[in-house]
């Protein structure tokens, strides 16, 4: 925003962040998750205080609900959804009136990633086991979909920014696409497919053999839902020099690009790979949600 | 097991279980009768009394205590032991020469009675105070079984905890009492009490655990099936109703939202049309195209015409509401006003009573107007120290006076105290009962000097002006009572929530309008919506601003103690937190969609460089 003060916030309850969002559609409200609450900041975007006090911060706490691992606002900005994964009961919170709601489901372990559809009406949330539950954000009905390759842990999953499908990546390199339902119904868990194989694979290049994919760490989509980046974690590839020597196992991670598209028929092509220099590990990825000029992606 | 499945058929079970659902019918009457989807907020302890006293709770009370007698009866009978029968025989005596066996008084059949009495009675006063007939609206949507599912492990653990409570009271209740209703039955019955058993109204009588165990285990029942009734009706109550925006046949029309907003429907329907509202706005994008329409063959917006006065109107009454209270509130320092109306300011009564009070005791001989005067010119630059504040209003003034000191507990917020604040004096049915206090004294001497004089041309208006003034004086004199400070003055934060206790229907407006506002971006063909635009705009801000320079008051940006995990519903209490945030949150999502193309919308100048704040994600 310009200003050169940078804000610190600390709170006696906020150990053990695991999570942080913004809420959407405001300029002043950040959501921490914490060790046994949420703690949620209201912060003036204007003030230049570098150490908001204690006291702007709300306290969402829920007995048996820490830690708390994983929150997701909803697009529109009322409702604020927070899942431990210890606690087989995801929380809708209504923050200003410090409300809850429990959803409960009954075995599976807790929730370890939440993830809101952009237009509001689905969520995706993953379990430590192999089955994630999609729940539809209008009744609150939830369908569980039990991964199509048993063992596979889900890692991360994603909603295209335009209506449609929605896809799920999984640990062991696979993407799922999940078809197109009916407003208002979650359904089709039995006719998903696979669309993308992105485990391991060699393939020649100029340069020699070069081997790429494995685990999906994360997954970004670019506002427009054109253009998709994937951080793989997978094996070394060769650097283009060839007469260098491998050391063998090391685990190197590569930032793989798609193109996308979602009509008439759901599109994957691979448009290139990006890698950092030796050494260095993309953690976090994400697109610019308004640059004009196609899609800009920060690593 | 056998033998009490046997146990089942017996008429006297069925007669039972007939009477039970005649009482839960009976209930359910009343939680019917008596909801209401706007809460009533008791402003002061006298409310409060009031409320108690109402004949129409008076009724609730005591056919609640009935139930909960017909209840425990059902329950003693059907347990068969020693609580089945109202009379015994008595133990005979001892000595030889036999009477006649007497029939004795069951005392534990009366305990039991009188219990389920009490239990219903509580119930009903709990019923009361917490508000429990305000239905509130659920923050998301979920079917009817799995929202009653969810709330049912509650309610039973707070039933057991509750009915604990219950039986402890009662037992305290008829150890004192119990002798009372003992003699009553025993008179009129012709019964005799059996001197050889431990009368119950005694400690040793009331320390069985069994007789506790069954207690308290009837209330148990008693409780978890009123809850349970209680819970139903609210789910029916409050779930959505669907309500066609064009009428498809004739016989609909009254039932379309745009009809059912602009007419004046009894308060649920209005509730429930808006929460419609505001659903069809942000899930279903066909009803929003109906919305969007032209009626035929005229080409006028009928139904968004409709939506969007109903909508700017509940806004802009909302905002004059609250303009009313805060030109209240600010009024409250200044001259007094000659009608003596009640002004529900949301301001602490001053600790100016309570240093009275202080000070009077050892000088009870000089006149009071004086002293008055006196102790308030002394205590102005004490008080404006920053720091010091006014007391809590139901702490206790007599407490206050003991310690001689200010009151520091300050409810409020941190906030600056302006000596403007300080000055401010109780506020109990007028507006004039503060400052002027001394002032008022001086004046109305003069003006019973001039009464005696007596011009004759004046007599109308000086009638009147005496009687007011005797008012002020009689009003001044009885608010430095302490007892009738108890009762009068007003709690700010009950205030505060009673002001803002119908905002659902208005963060439902907010919703349902900036919804349709964004979602017309894309979707309104004919243009319907931008014409609007600026009124809608306008509103919007002028309400924001209020509610922002509302939430500056003392007290109303102070959060109540929020109790989690109990079965009855606190969220009235926090209802203005949630209008500021939906309020904002529909003011940004008007600008993220329109973006750059609101600075070619009519605004006024102000209005306009606020819009550019949300536009830069400075507000």
């Amino acid at each position: 925003s310009g200003s050169a003060t940078i804000p610190s916030l600390k709170h006696r309850l906020q150990r053990n962040v695991a999570a942080v969002a913004w809420k959407p559609l405001c300029a002043s409200i950040l959501a921490v998750a914490c060790q046994s609450c949420v703690l949620v900041w209201h912060l003036d975007p204007t003030s230049l205080s570098t150490r908001p006090s204690s006291g702007c911060a709300q306290v969402l706490s829920y007995p048996g609900h820490s830690p708390v691992t994983s929150l997701a606002w909803a697009p529109s900005g009322e409702l604020l959804l927070s899942a431990s994964p210890v606690d087989t009961a995801m929380l809708v919170w209504d923050v200003s009136t410090e409300n809850c709601v429990q959803l409960q489901w009954f075995g599976g372990g807790g929730v370890t990633y939440l993830a809101w559809s952009p237009d509001g009406s689905k969520v995706l949330a993953a379990t430590p086991s192999a089955v994630f539950r999609v729940w539809e954000a209008q009744m609150w009905t939830c369908e569980r979909w039990p991964t199509i390759k048993g063992r596979c842990q889900v890692g991360r999953g994603l909603f295209p920014p335009t209506q449609g499908g929605y896809r799920r990546g999984g640990a062991d390199g696979v993407f799922l696409k999940l078809p197109r339902e009916m407003q208002g119904q979650v359904g089709g868990s039995k006719t998903a497919s696979i669309v993308a194989d992105l485990s391991e694979t060699t393939f020649e290049t100029l340069y020699g053999e070069e081997r790429i994919g494995g685990e999906v760490h994360s997954m970004v989509w670019d506002p427009t839902g054109e253009r998709l980046a994937v951080i793989l974690r997978g094996f070394f590839s060769p650097p283009p020099a060839p007469k260098i020597p491998l050391p063998a196992g090391r685990r190197g991670t590569v930032i793989a690009v798609f193109r996308t598209r979602n009509s008439p028929i759901f599109e994957l092509l691979p448009c290139g790979c990006l890698r950092g220099e030796r050494g260095a590990r993309p953690q976090l990825i994400a697109f610019h949600p308004c640059f004009g000029k196609g899609a800009l992606l920060t690593v | 097991i056998l033998d009490s499945f046997n146990d089942l058929y017996t008429s006297y079970v069925i007669f039972c279980t007939l009477l039970m659902s005649v009482v839960i019918l009976v209930i359910s009457i009343f939680n019917a009768e008596f909801y209401t989807v706007v809460p009533s907020i008791p402003c002061s302890r006298l409310a409060l009394i009031g409320k108690i006293i109402h004949p129409q709770q008076v009724i609730h009370s005591v056919v609640h205590a009935v139930m909960g007698m017909l209840v425990a009866w059902c329950a003693a009978v059907m347990t068969k032991g020693k609580f089945q029968f109202l009379a015994v025989p008595c133990t005979p005596p001892e000595s030889l020469d036999d009477a006649v066996p007497q029939m004795c008084l069951n005392e534990y059949h009366l305990f039991f009675l009188l219990s389920g009495a009490f239990m219903g009675y509580s119930y009903s006063l709990l019923y009361l105070i917490n508000n429990m007939n305000y239905l509130p609206f659920p923050i998301i949507q979920q079917y009817k079984y799995l929202r009653f599912r969810r709330s049912l492990p509650l309610l039973i653990k707070h039933s057991c905890v509750e009915s604990l409570y219950f039986v402890r009271n009662f037992c305290a209740a008829y150890y004192f009492f119990g002798y009372i209703p003992k003699v009553w039955i025993s008179t009129t019955m012709d019964l005799h009490i059996d001197r050889k058993l431990h009368p119950l109204d005694t400690l040793t009588g009331l320390l069985d655990i069994s007789l506790f165990y069954h207690a308290w285990l009837c209330g148990v029942f008693l409780l978890i099936t009123w809850y349970i009734a209680w819970l139903l009706f609210k789910i029916y109550a409050t779930e959505t109703h669907h309500f066609p925006i064009q009428p498809t046949f004739a016989e609909e029309t009254d039932q379309c939202l745009p009809k059912i907003l602009n007419s004046n429907p009894p308060l649920i329907i209005k509730f429930l049309a808006l929460q419609d509202l505001m659903l069809l706005s942000q899930y279903s994008p066909v009803r929003r195209q109906e919305v969007f329409s032209l009626s035929q063959p005229g080409g006028h917006p009928h139904n968004w015409t409709a939506v969007s006065r109903e909508c700017l109107s509940l806004l802009s009454d909302l905002t004059q509401r609250l303009i009313t209270q805060q030109e209240a509130a600010a009024a409250n320092g200044r001259a007094k006003q000659p009608a003596g109306e009640l002004k529900g300011s949301p301001q602490a009564p001053g600790a100016v009573v309570q240093e009275d009070m202080s000070f009077q005791s050892p000088r009870s001989n000089i006149p009071r107007a004086s002293m008055s005067s006196l102790v308030k010119s002394s205590l102005m630059p004490l008080k404006t120290s920053p720091g010091s504040d006014v007391g809590s209003p139901f702490s206790s003034p007599a407490l206050n006076c003991k310690m001689g000191i200010l009151d520091v507990s300050s409810p409020w917020h941190g906030s600056v105290q302006s000596p403007r604040v300080m000055r401010r004096g109780p506020k109990l049915w007028t507006s004039g009962s503060d400052l002027q206090m001394n002032g008022s004294h001086h004046e109305s001497f003069p003006v019973l000097s001039a009464a005696r004089v007596g011009s004759e041309a004046v007599q109308p208006s000086f009638i009147y002006t005496w009687l007011q003034n005797k008012q002020e004086q009689i009003k001044n004199f009885l608010s430095k009572r302490v007892l009738i400070m108890y009762f009068f003055s007003k709690h700010p934060e009950a205030s505060i929530q009673a002001v803002f206790s119908d905002a659902q229907m208005h963060m439902w407006a907010l919703e349902g309008l900036s919804h349709l506002v964004a979602a017309s971006f894309t979707e309104d063909q004919f243009g319907v919506v931008q014409t609007t635009l600026p009124a809608i705009l306008n509103t919007l801000l002028t309400l924001q601003e209020v509610v922002d320079r509302h939430f500056k008051l003392p007290h109303v940006s102070s959060k109540p103690p929020r109790i989690s995990g109990s079965l009855v519903d606190t969220s009235y209490k926090t209802l203005r937190f949630a209008l500021r945030a939906s309020l904002k949150t529909a003011l940004y999502r008007i600008t993220t969609v329109f973006g750059e193309h609101l600075n070619a919308v009519q605004v006024s100048t102000e209005h306009k460089k606020r819009l550019q704040q949300f536009l830069e994600y400075k507000e």
